[in-house]
């Protein structure tokens, strides 16, 4: 007859694959320390301690939500928090003032992530959304204080050239005790500045100054699009966000994330060939004459390709969304590159995509099994 | 061999069958008492025919067939039936069950012999199938007889004999395979005579290739798959083998297929050439939480425990009893209940063996989405369902869901995906809207 023994009773499957989201969440975290260790490398350890504050931030800022709102707080430590915080901490210039990443953090998490329902719930991107608070907020610190890359070894002793070309305005960052260098995205700027100047001039009649103006964006767009400029791009030796100048250590924690399969490729690919494509279309001086390669290793695309279009938690679920996701970001980029008020448009374009994510969804629901195609 | 076949989507889940796929079948005689469910197959349960103290002989009804997708019920052994009861069961909470005390086990046969089923008209084997009381055996237990009645103005050109066993663990049907293949081809010949089809396959996973070289070398068709599960799910089945997609709401006979498993077709054969009806089947004991894992022919009404004794007994950390394979099965909290025409498995898993993962929001990752063998979107119709929005739920396809697990093996956020879809299909069918 029955026996007394009871087993425990649970739902099927009864096995699973040992991913979680925790493992997820380190996985990003571990792909993101090359790209750290490039950082730390080109702009001093101070790049290595704000990310350090951001992440301690996210934590806490995480913690006392989930205190709060009595959850459980061990949610705190799933490292989805430290994720965006190291997140938001790679989009900022290395020179920024400490507090800075500290602001930007907690209203992230609190605004961004906790207050949509936390994990999973938030519609944008917390720690682009954290960005983007900081640019409304502090757009001079924000803009200012690229470290030019390797100056804090030095000082603010010597002359420095970035990408072959030495800019006016350089100039010192005395929190940092290093020189500021533009960004290539920024140099790209002004030779679309130097051309509105040129057809200005040569509208007023004044041919020569039009021809010199015109000289200039020339040279300049051509020592940007020098083997010298990308072999730093993909190096890293360059100024920009924190965490986004070394091209090739980031795609080493990509092929770590794809290896681990947390890396979907259909995000990133899609929104790298979309940047490339309208790169060549309209990103330079006509039409059709861009360069693609430069777009693509310069600024933020390649960090934002790999980990903030393919964010899990705010873009499309279905494999066609997924694409069309990836299209729309990359077109947007380009147009706010090209014609927008900001040399980068990654991080904007993406937390644009990221509000139609749900029409995405919705419109790309797969065909079932056995819907509508016809058997013969 | 040809090129291996497969559906798109799908897991590869550990196999874990190398615990008890080299144990020969064992023949357990029946136990001294019995307790023959009457709701083995699906459908209404069968309708009592005999009262406490009846002397019952192998192969008595004892139940009545009870409706169109509804089956007789046979007395496995000689001996006096004790009571009529309710009593758990492996696959719902309780049921009703003939207990029978056990004198003897011989005989068995209560239809006239038929050497050469030729000679007979497919609707006489049909109508012997169903007195048989054959159901599919390989988990869903839908009465056979109804697969072998097509409407008429279905044309059914295509029979697939289903011996793909993807549930990890199981190795009832390779055994099966391995052990009788001739009954299984007697009986896929008679069902292919009956339903009047010429193109007849087998389906195997190109992880049994002992059983595929066997059914080769016996002249059967066999169409080699590719491991992946739910390769032996009768859609994906079917998709594999013919390309054809069983229309949303439709059946296999819809795309003129019909799909048996191999436990099925051997059933029939033995109805057919012997003249008994459903009484035994064969069945996987294992997973680390039992001493010895093994592969039973054991009567219906055997208890669990029965078997668990045979394979002896449970090992010290035995966690989890599962009816079935570790994907679809159902936990148990006894091992108290006994085995029915579609139990293929008993699990005694492990603490190892088992996922066991705390329930966390999902992050949308669309790992679901990506390996749903229905395409469906498993996370989206599970959100729906959490905030009891049916209607919501219904047009992501809910009621297309046909719980494999697949999405929630894959789950990072181990979220009770399956559960979520049922409760969603139950509430649409009770006709709830929100």
């Amino acid at each position: 007859m029955a026996q007394t023994r009871r087993f425990e009773l649970a739902m099927p499957p009864h096995v699973g694959a040992s991913q979680t989201t925790r493992k997820i969440m380190f996985d990003v975290v571990i792909a993101l320390l090359p790209a750290l260790a490039a950082a730390t490398w080109f702009f001093g350890p101070r790049a290595l301690l704000i990310v350090f504050l951001s992440a301690a931030t996210a934590v806490v800022a995480e913690y006392l939500c989930l205190k709060f709102m009595k959850r459980p707080v061990s949610f705190a430590l799933d490292g989805s928090a430290i994720v965006t915080g190291m997140l938001l901490a790679f989009n900022l210039p290395s020179g920024v003032p400490f507090w800075l990443p500290v602001i930007g953090t907690a209203f992230a998490i609190v605004v961004g992530k906790q207050a949509f329902g936390g994990l999973g719930h938030n519609i944008v991107n917390p720690a682009l959304l954290g960005r983007a608070f900081l640019m409304a907020s502090f757009p001079i610190l924000m803009t200012a204080g690229w470290i030019a890359p390797e100056s804090w070894k030095t000082g603010t002793e010597g002359a420095w050239e970035t990408n072959g070309i030495v800019l006016e305005e350089m100039s010192t960052i005395p929190e940092a005790d290093a020189i500021s260098g533009a960004t290539p995205l920024n140099v790209l700027k002004q030779t679309f500045d130097l051309d509105a100047s040129a057809a200005n001039a040569q509208l007023e009649g004044n041919t020569s100054e039009a021809e010199g103006l015109e000289e200039r964006a020339v040279s300049i767009r051509s020592a940007l699009s020098s083997n010298s400029t990308y072999m730093n791009l993909l190096i890293g030796r360059t100024g920009g966000c924190l965490g986004e100048t070394s091209v090739i250590l980031l795609l080493v924690g990509a092929i770590y994330l794809v290896m681990r399969g947390v890396l979907e490729l259909r995000l990133p690919i899609s929104y790298l060939l979309t940047v490339a494509f309208f790169a060549w279309v309209f990103g330079g001086s006509g039409w059709f004459n861009g360069d693609p390669l430069f777009h693509v290793l310069a600024g933020g695309v390649v960090l934002g390709g790999i980990f903030m279009v393919s964010d899990m938690v705010t873009t499309p679920v279905t494999p066609k969304g997924r694409i069309i996701f990836g299209i729309g970001a990359g077109l947007l980029t380009m147009v706010i590159r090209r014609w927008g008020g900001y040399p980068e448009g990654c991080s904007y374009s993406i937390l644009l995509m990221n509000l139609v994510t749900p029409l995405i969804d919705k419109f790309t629901l797969p065909k079932v099994f056995g819907e509508v195609k016809k058997n013969g | 061999m040809a090129k291996a076949r497969t559906f798109k989507g799908g897991i590869h889940p550990p196999g874990n069958k190398n615990l008890s796929s080299g144990q020969s079948i064992r023949t357990l005689p029946a136990p001294e008492t019995v307790w023959v469910p009457l709701c083995q197959h699906m459908g209404a349960p069968s309708k009592p025919l005999v009262l406490k103290g009846d002397k019952v002989v192998r192969g008595q009804e004892i139940g009545a067939q009870n409706g169109f997708i509804s089956l007789p019920t046979h007395s496995p052994v000689n001996g006096t039936v004790k009571s009529v009861e309710d009593f758990p069961m492996p696959h719902r909470r309780t049921g009703p069950v003939v207990v029978i005390e056990t004198e003897s086990e011989d005989g068995g046969q209560v239809f006239e012999k038929w050497d050469d089923y030729s000679s007979h008209s497919p609707a006489e084997i049909t109508e012997r199938v169903k007195l048989a009381g054959i159901c599919g055996m390989g988990g869903a237990s839908f009465p056979t007889y109804v697969k072998l009645s097509p409407p008429p103005d279905k044309n059914i050109d295509t029979l697939i004999i289903n011996g793909i066993e993807c549930e990890p663990y199981l190795t009832a049907d390779h055994r099966l395979m391995l052990e009788n293949p001739d009954d299984i081809i007697l009986g896929m010949e008679i069902l292919a005579y009956t339903l009047g089809v010429e193109k007849c396959l087998i389906g195997i996973e190109v992880n049994k290739p002992d059983a595929i070289k066997i059914m080769e070398e016996k002249g059967c068709s066999v169409l080699p798959l590719k491991v992946s599960y739910p390769q032996g799910a009768e859609k994906q089945l079917i998709d594999a083998a013919t390309g054809r997609e069983v229309p949303v709401g439709g059946l296999p006979l819809d795309v003129g297929v019909v799909v048996q498993n191999v436990g099925t077709a051997a059933a029939v054969a033995v109805a057919v050439r012997d003249g008994e009806p459903s009484l035994r089947r064969i069945i996987t004991v294992t997973g680390r939480g039992v001493v010895s894992p093994a592969n039973y022919d054991a009567c219906v009404g055997t208890l669990f425990s029965d078997l668990i004794g045979k394979s002896g007994g449970y090992t010290e950390d035995v966690k989890r009893l599962i009816s079935g394979g570790p994907m679809m099965g159902i936990s148990l909290y006894t091992d108290g209940v006994p085995v029915t025409k579609g139990t293929s498995g008993v699990l005694a898993l492990i603490g190892d063996e088992v996922r066991d993962v705390v329930e966390s929001p999902c992050i949308r990752c669309g790992k679901c989405v990506d390996v749903c063998p229905l395409r469906l979107t498993p996370n989206l119709i599970a959100m729906a369902a959490e905030n009891e929005r049916w209607k919501l739920a219904g047009e992501f396809g809910a009621m297309n869901c046909m719980a494999c697990g697949t999405c929630s093996y894959v789950c990072p956020a181990g979220r009770y995906l399956v559960h979520y879809i049922k409760k969603a299909q139950d509430a649409i069918r009770a006709g709830k809207e929100a």
